[in-house]
């Protein structure tokens, strides 16, 4: 026991060395006083994705644990969504990742399949981690083939916006919560008409075109017919009849100019809420995850915006799948305890969740959720309504295998490719079936 | 009093104490030699170190570690397995990577000799002895100094974009309709070329200087003689400014190969639209930064560094054909 200790010290206090450099032990009196379980102090690495937005939530979140856990340190290192998974694969292959990183549940299984992530059952069962305000599903969400490589610090579903006063300017009846895909091709062509009657129609559309969102809103698509993107052994889980008709779909939309040409689509693609067409009033209609409402709401206030469901397919089956964001720990980490400490205190402390809210989608723990309702503003109350309501009908979807970024990117590719025009739809969606065939083939 | 019999003291001590440094030296290093010559040579060799350490740990160490790593399949988490050239034959058959190949290579072809024109023809004008050559000089070069940049890349993409500079000016002279020059696959490569070429700068001072070399004696000769200024521009300055031309060309040639910040930025690292703007330093970047394939990422990498290699060993070739010295 005695060794054990002196070896945790030499380690922490090495490690602390070299990350917060030796010279800032200022305050390391008081905070032996103070009297953590551990004597010396720890630093750990934290890194999320974020706009400066959220990475002030998120420094709430850390500076409360650090007065909660005065003997560990954590060092904040957010990141652009952009830059945020190239840098990681970086500093994975590095080892010297952050001891505690975001994950997401589309990138987990480059990182888990490759083993780099810990398996964090242990300390559930050694009760570091507590799950028992969680419930099965959202827990099972963080399990990749069996080993729980990360915990949800929110669950969100996909739906699409409508901006609720552009519609009633526009005189257009607005979406419903369980519209149809023939109800949104309706909608979004009304917008665009009553666009051109105002004589705005050169450069107002109805909707974004989705047509080279993999995920979520292709995923719905296939899960309305009964199908999924990727079967559970990791392949492709649909037809390329079923990708032919999505592109057709779309296809239709731009040439009646329901929704932008390629160009004007790929311009606004990636960019942030306040800069996206649907943030500008250049089209009505745009899908995003729940838990970005109010980012979309405070983006546009003078506008009210509202949140409706995918659209479905008429009397197809459920399309709804839950979507979150994660913490990880990594294997190469120095102070795997102090980190499951920290996504503890993240997920269950009742003064995180009031700092953190809906951040990322609804609460993992029931108990945190019911704490917070009171508290949030009309926009985030309704987004937690719409997660709730969704999440009835939703399942969990099969984890993509690895590669999956580049898949994505194929699929965005062979999109592109008929939105240009410079391939036909049978062939856009024979270019996928190939490249990705020949990747998963490998 | 005190002074003068402490002065040569002092020195007694300097001399002694360089000797010993210098012996200490010399022994540490285990050198045979103590000639004057060895000894500079040694010194130099210590002065070098800093920069050596770099060139042996940043540079030197990554080749090789990333030579071995293409032969492997390398991910970045798990170990590399050794799989013999099968990265190089899988270049070949990747439509991507030829793809890339292609991109750059009209990249290359586009850039380099507009870039040297444009340079040149500035050079030219400003050679003419105008007011304040100093601050032309100037102006003219600072695009140069942060074209390359973040800042500019995005700036291209305002100026470019739909909703533009560019497209309004379309619009307003020609009636031209939501141009959109970044985001159309025909046009997103020619808006970086033009990005690359309005970077003369730096070669612009280099034709500058090699334009002041020439004796203005035979400039004035020849106009005697009656000869025209094409004639006296073809005759007299281009054969001069040969050795300036290719120098700029061999290092045009290696950093348009190159080239990556503004076709990540502008394609928000995607190289699209459609990987029309996909710089093989991108995708190889892509290739192993986002895809996990480091090992391909390696041998891609080998592939340009040969590619630059060979093309710089003809330039040398052909040098000897077309590039007069005077001297």
């Amino acid at each position: 026991m005695k060794r054990k200790w002196g070896s945790a010290f030499v380690v922490s206090m090495a490690a602390a060395c070299l990350v917060s450099a030796c010279g800032q032990g200022n305050n390391s009196g008081t905070d032996n006083a103070a009297g953590g379980a551990s004597k010396e102090k720890v630093t750990i690495r934290f890194t999320w994705w974020g706009d400066p937005v959220r990475n002030k939530v998120y420094n709430g979140v850390i500076s409360q644990f650090e007065k909660k856990y005065p003997n560990i340190d954590v060092k904040a290192e957010p990141t652009s969504w952009a830059d945020y998974w190239t840098k990681l694969s970086t500093q994975i292959a590095g080892g010297n990742a952050p001891d505690v990183i975001g994950m997401h549940q589309f990138y987990v299984s480059d990182y888990a399949e490759r083993g780099a992530l810990l398996n964090l059952e242990p300390y559930v069962k050694s009760g570091v981690i507590n799950l028992k305000d969680f419930p099965q599903a959202v827990t099972d969400s963080g399990k990749v083939n069996g080993s729980l490589d990360m915990i949800a610090q929110g669950v969100t579903m996909s739906g699409q916006i409508y901006n609720e006063t552009l519609f009633k300017q526009l005189g257009v009846q607005p979406p419903t919560m369980n519209w149809t895909w023939d109800d949104f091709i309706n909608e979004a062509t009304a917008v665009k008409k009553a666009f051109i009657a105002k004589g705005e129609g050169k450069d107002h559309w109805g909707a974004d075109d989705e047509s080279g969102a993999m995920e979520p809103v292709f995923e719905y698509f296939l899960r309305e017919r009964g199908k999924d993107l990727f079967t559970t052994d990791g392949k492709l889980g649909f037809t390329k009849q079923d990708l032919e008709d999505w592109f057709a779909m779309w296809a239709k939309l731009r040439k009646d100019g329901v929704v932008p040409d390629a160009a004007t689509e790929a311009q606004y693609t990636g960019v942030a809420p306040e800069q996206t067409l649907f943030a500008k009033g250049k089209v009505g209609i745009t899908a995003i995850p729940a838990n970005q409402l109010y980012l979309y709401q405070t983006a546009m206030p003078d506008a009210k915006v509202r949140l409706v469901g995918e659209p479905r397919m008429k009397n197809g089956r459920n399309g709804e799948f839950v979507e979150g964001a994660y913490l990880a720990i990594p294997k190469s980490s120095q102070h795997p305890k102090e980190a499951a400490e920290f996504i503890n205190f993240f997920i269950n402390d009742v003064g995180a969740g009031k700092i953190f809210k809906l951040e990322q989608g609804s609460p993992g723990s029931t108990k945190i959720d019911s704490v917070i309702k009171p508290l949030l503003s009309p926009p985030q109350q309704s987004e937690m309504d719409f997660i709730s309501n969704r999440l009835k009908l939703a399942s969990t979807a099969p984890k993509p295998p690895k590669g999956y970024n580049q898949i994505a990117a194929d699929f965005t590719n062979a999109a592109q490719a008929v939105a240009y025009g410079k391939v036909s739809i049978s062939q856009g969606a024979q270019q996928f079936f190939e490249q990705v065939n020949s990747l998963l083939g490998q | 009093m005190g002074g003068t019999t402490l002065k040569p003291l002092h020195e007694v001590q300097k001399r002694t104490d360089l000797a010993a440094r210098r012996y200490v030296i010399l022994r540490t290093m285990s050198l045979k030699a103590r000639t004057r010559n060895g000894q500079s040579s040694m010194a130099g060799y210590l002065f070098l170190t800093p920069w050596l350490v770099g060139l042996l740990g940043l540079t030197a160490l990554p080749m090789i570690a990333s030579l071995y790593l293409s032969f492997t399949n390398y991910d970045m988490i798990n170990r590399p397995r050794w799989i013999g050239i099968g990265n190089y034959v899988k270049m070949f058959q990747d439509p991507q990577y030829l793809m890339s190949v292609k991109v750059t290579l009209t990249y290359v072809l586009l850039n380099v000799p507009i870039h040297l024109v444009v340079a040149l023809l500035i050079a030219l004008l400003l050679h003419k002895g105008i007011r304040g050559l100093h601050i032309y000089r100037a102006v003219y070069y600072v695009p140069s100094l942060f074209g390359g940049s973040v800042a500019i890349s995005l700036l291209w993409k305002q100026i470019f974009g739909g909703g533009g500079l560019v497209s309004n000016l379309l619009e307003h002279l020609f009636g031209l309709q939501n141009v959109n020059l970044i985001d159309s696959p025909q046009t997103a490569l020619y808006t970086l070329i033009i990005l690359a070429i309005w970077q003369f700068g730096s070669p612009m001072i280099i034709f500058l200087a090699g334009l002041q070399q020439i004796p203005v004696e035979l400039h004035e000769a020849a106009t005697i003689d009656g000869a025209s200024t094409s004639k006296r521009f073809f005759r007299i300055t281009l054969p001069l400014l040969t050795p300036f031309i290719f120098f700029n060309l061999v290092m045009q040639i290696i950093s348009s190969f190159q080239a990556f910040t503004p076709a990540y930025i502008v394609s928000d690292g995607s190289g699209g639209p459609l990987n029309s703007t996909l710089f093989y330093t991108l995708y190889l970047y892509q290739t192993g930064f986002s895809n996990f394939q480091m090992g391909y990422a390696s041998a891609m990498a080998w592939v340009l560094l040969i590619a630059i290699a060979i093309i710089s060993a003809f330039l040398f070739a052909t040098s000897k054909k077309w590039v007069f010295y005077s001297e």
